[in-house]
């Protein structure tokens, strides 16, 4: 436990005097704090809007979370861990004591702390609003469903955070870096488009690319349930075919697999290589 | 006490047969407590390789070494605590000041602000501990290197080119420090290029070239090691080649007062029979005192492969 804290306080000291980290940090409160001011000023110019818990969450957690929270993290991850290869100063921490592995320890501390604050933020700042909001909300402040999407955002951080620790510690520099994390995205659009137009099977098999994974996680619909049926039966009396989503329990244990393959690859590739 | 103890250490880059390069070649070395071991090689001689696999951030391909004993992980890992060291350029947090950098390496090794005050003390970086590190001169980057080093009073200080990029000034300081940690019983290594440093500080040396251990051992040993003497004659390029064909000869080098010859033997008799026999007629010889810098150049120069033979 002790090692523990000495890695949360070192990382903790490295993040916090980095003026970029201020600066991603600012701006995610910004983002996160528009909708909901935007969510209040709406209920009190019309009453028939509500802004109250806990029919707001999927609001709250999905408009900043799920939109600039995935790339606030991971170009953070990438930004509070590769210069530890190119400035060397991850090798003066092991000259210092650290071990390898205590090394990925604290930026696995990094990436935990990460993922929280980015849930924690607009759950903080749409709770907040909420109280400034003149609208009445159900009995439950939080239901199950909620949990799940906010469960499922999680599981986004936590893909996004692996994938930057990854891309980290393999080209131990943060511009090429962030250039091939983009470049991923750019790819899989495009591996999407082509297994799309190939075949049945392909374009069946397109749900569990790693994007398309999180796109679905991502989305409200695949929390709660009776939102889905009724957007299903508006497009069956418009003659469409229904949305389908894989179980979340599949995109659930596809984004885990996704995220423990990567820092597991990071993790052996922090401990075999040299610094 | 053994404090590092290594056993023919190897580390190879890469692993295609034809593309790997051989860093360090199975060096066997031992430094007891107290001593302050000089470690020297030309520049890609493996002397920086070999500290990294001793502090743990570069992974050996072959042999084994000890620190304080431990050889297995979890004690390495523990008697890497007893140890500061710098290795290369000091690597810091360019975005935080001095004293933050310092913490952080303090809290890695567990030790309290009051000692970051006394460090920054010493290296006289008091002043400076709130400036920004990139603003440091690379003198005062050592000097903060050498501050983190010091925090937890280490049993060991394993010192990698501490005098790089310190003026003369700089560097006569670099060398009261080592010498008062010498003089406290502190164990020291010390890697550098500033060999009449090494003879006025070390106690022991070991001197490596293309990965191997050439010659090791006592200063004073290594500089009067075999023998060496100055040659005077008529011709001295004659001598000079004459002597480059004396089967025990392990050094030949011009200088102005003549040819300076390493011998292997201290049969000198041989030498002039040898020469007289080749028509060449001496009219001067006398022994020549070696200094570390000559030891140096004979034996890591790339003309010097006789040595390394002979030194193996």
């Amino acid at each position: 436990m002790k090692i523990l804290s000495v890695l949360l306080r070192i990382e903790v000291l490295k993040a916090v005097k980095r003026k970029v980290f201020w600066v991603a940090v600012g701006a995610f409160v910004v983002f996160a704090t528009i909708p909901t001011v935007e969510g209040v000023r709406n209920t009190r110019r019309n009453p028939n809007l509500a802004y109250a818990l806990p029919e707001s969450w999927p609001d709250i957690l999905g408009t900043a979370a799920m939109g600039p929270g995935p790339f606030f993290v991971a170009v953070l991850m990438i930004l509070l861990c590769a210069p530890e290869f190119s400035w060397r100063t991850g090798r003066q921490n092991v000259i210092d004591g650290l071990s390898k592995e205590r090394l990925y320890a604290g930026k696995a501390i990094v990436l935990a702390g990460l993922i929280l604050f980015f849930i924690a933020t607009p759950v903080l700042i749409g709770v907040g609003g909420t109280l400034f909001s003149p609208s009445e909300g159900g009995p439950a402040v939080i239901r199950s469903t909620d949990l799940s999407y906010m469960g499922g955002l999680a599981l986004i951080l936590l893909f996004f955070g692996s994938a930057s620790l990854l891309l980290s510690a393999l080209l131990r520099s943060s511009g090429p870096a962030l250039g091939v994390f983009f470049l991923c995205l750019i790819a899989e659009e495009a591996v999407t488009g082509l297994m799309w137009r190939t075949g049945e099977r392909l374009r069946a098999a397109t749900q569990y690319l790693p994007f398309n994974v999180l796109e679905a996680l991502g989305d409200d619909l695949v929390h709660y349930p009776e939102e889905l049926a009724k957007v299903n039966t508006e497009l069956a009396e418009r003659g469409s075919g229904p949305w389908e989503f894989l179980d979340l329990e599949v995109l659930a244990i596809a984004a885990l697999t996704y995220s423990s393959i990567f820092l597991a690859i990071s993790f052996l590739s922090m401990r075999k290589r040299d610094l | 006490m053994h404090i590092i103890q290594t056993s023919d250490l190897t580390k190879r880059y890469g692993t295609h047969v034809g593309k790997s390069v051989l860093a360090v070649d199975r060096i066997s070395f031992t430094v007891e407590e107290g001593q302050v071991f000089g470690f020297l090689g030309p520049n890609g001689s493996g002397k920086t390789t070999t500290i990294g696999m001793l502090l743990g951030i570069i992974n050996p391909t072959g042999g084994a070494f000890s620190l304080f004993g431990a050889s297995d992980p979890k004690g390495l890992l523990a008697a890497r605590s007893r140890v500061g060291a710098t290795l290369e350029t000091p690597n810091f947090y360019p975005y935080m000041n001095g004293r933050d950098n310092l913490r952080i390496a303090a809290a890695i090794k567990g030790v309290g602000r009051c000692r970051i005050e006394e460090c920054l003390e010493l290296v006289g970086l008091a002043g400076r501990a709130k400036d920004c590190f990139k603003t440091y001169s690379l003198g005062m980057k050592q000097r903060l290197a050498l501050a983190a080093t010091m925090l937890n009073d280490p049993e060991l200080i394993i010192l990698d080119e501490p005098a790089n990029g310190l003026d003369p000034q700089g560097m006569r300081e670099i060398r009261e420090i080592i010498g008062i940690l010498a003089s406290r019983g502190k164990t020291i290594f010390l890697s550098s290029h500033l060999l009449w440093e090494v003879e006025r500080t070390c106690s022991h040396v070991a001197i490596v070239r293309k990965g191997r251990i050439v010659t090791m051992g006592k200063v004073k040993e290594v500089v009067s090691e075999g023998t060496s003497v100055l040659l005077r004659a008529a011709d001295r390029t004659t001598l000079a080649g004459a002597m480059e064909r004396y089967p025990e000869v392990t050094s030949v080098r011009c200088t102005d007062d003549g040819i300076v010859v390493g011998l292997s033997s201290g049969d000198l008799a041989s030498v002039t029979r040898y020469l007289a026999g080749q028509g060449i007629y001496l009219s001067y010889l006398a022994p020549h005192r070696q200094s570390l810098e000559e030891v140096f150049i004979d034996l890591t120069q790339d003309n010097a492969d006789s040595m390394t033979k002979i030194a193996s």
